[in-house]
């Protein structure tokens, strides 16, 4: 037996299971989506998220970033703001809990009549489709 | 030796799918569990999901929005809505009509509001769907109801 069988045997072991890995969480997600048809889309899953009842976040919202970016990259300003201040109000980017400072601030940029802490959280039940 | 290379590929293998699946699992659990519950809606409501950030959007300024905001929203909304969507066609409408101050403007409108959707021709129904929207406004103009929706068309002496 020479000093290099032992990493002869390890080798592909590490590779298979790096290479494995890899094309599970991010290869057959991707194909899986492809394949899933058009109502499971960014927009379809966040549109889902905003049926949902406001005060009783899922856990599932932890996956929402990207679908979030998806969505907003499209939208022009002031969309894109308004859109940014409902994610910031509902929570989405932040497993349900609001992030009352960022919706004020954007609220401020819009220039809107009223962007109060009160209000903010009325347009959280509000904002729903 | 064909035994021994078998046994050589087959832990690697092992592994291999091992890793996929852990790597499937991590990565698409929560994704299932929302394609789930999508797949669990009617054809129709599937369908709508795709509208909602466009409808949060629009609601939003709705309740906050200055006057101003509105209107270009309400513009928006009218050039990008088709036809066939004829209760959210009348919605808009009826927006419109809330923040109009111009009675003639408000009795156009409101037509138009029945005109997309034949049940708001009856005029409770069109009242109570005008004042669900007084209720989702938090800011003036649009908190109240309209003079033509409280009293009709002014008269003209």
């Amino acid at each position: 037996m020479t000093r290099a069988e032992p990493f002869d045997l390890v080798w592909p072991c590490v590779a298979a299971a790096v290479l494995g890995y890899l094309l599970g969480s991010v290869a057959l997600p991707m194909l899986a989506s492809l394949g899933g048809g058009s109502s499971n889309t960014p927009l379809a899953r966040v549109g889902f998220v905003l049926r949902e009842d406001p005060h009783a976040p899922s856990p599932e919202w932890s996956v929402l970033d990207a679908d979030l970016q998806a969505v907003r990259a499209p939208l022009a300003s002031p969309q894109r703001d308004v859109f940014d201040l409902v994610v910031a109000v509902r929570g989405m980017d932040n497993g349900g809990s609001s992030d009352w400072s960022r919706a004020e601030q954007i609220c401020r940029t819009l220039a809107w009549p009223r962007c109060d802490r009160d209000a903010l959280a009325q347009l959280k039940e509000l904002s729903r489709p | 030796m064909s035994s021994v290379l078998a046994k050589r590929a087959l832990v690697p293998l092992s592994i291999f799918v091992l890793a996929l699946l852990i790597g499937y699992t991590r990565a698409n659990g929560p994704r299932a569990r929302f394609a789930r519950a999508i797949a669990a809606l009617s054809d129709s409501e599937r369908t709508a999901l795709g509208a909602g950030p466009g409808i949060a959007i629009c609601n939003a300024i709705w309740a906050l929005g200055s006057e101003d905001a509105v209107r270009k929203m309400l513009r928006s909304e009218l050039d990008r809505l088709p036809e066939t969507e004829g209760s959210a066609r009348a919605r808009v409408f009826i927006r419109f009509g809330i923040i109009d101050s111009n009675p003639d403007g408000q009795a156009a409108v409101f037509f138009q509001a029945c005109a997309a959707d034949a049940s708001l021709c009856d005029r409770a129904r069109l009242i109570t769907a005008a004042e669900r929207e007084t209720h989702a406004r938090l800011v003036e103009p649009g908190q109240h109801l309209p003079l033509y929706l409280l009293s009709g068309h002014p008269q003209v002496p």
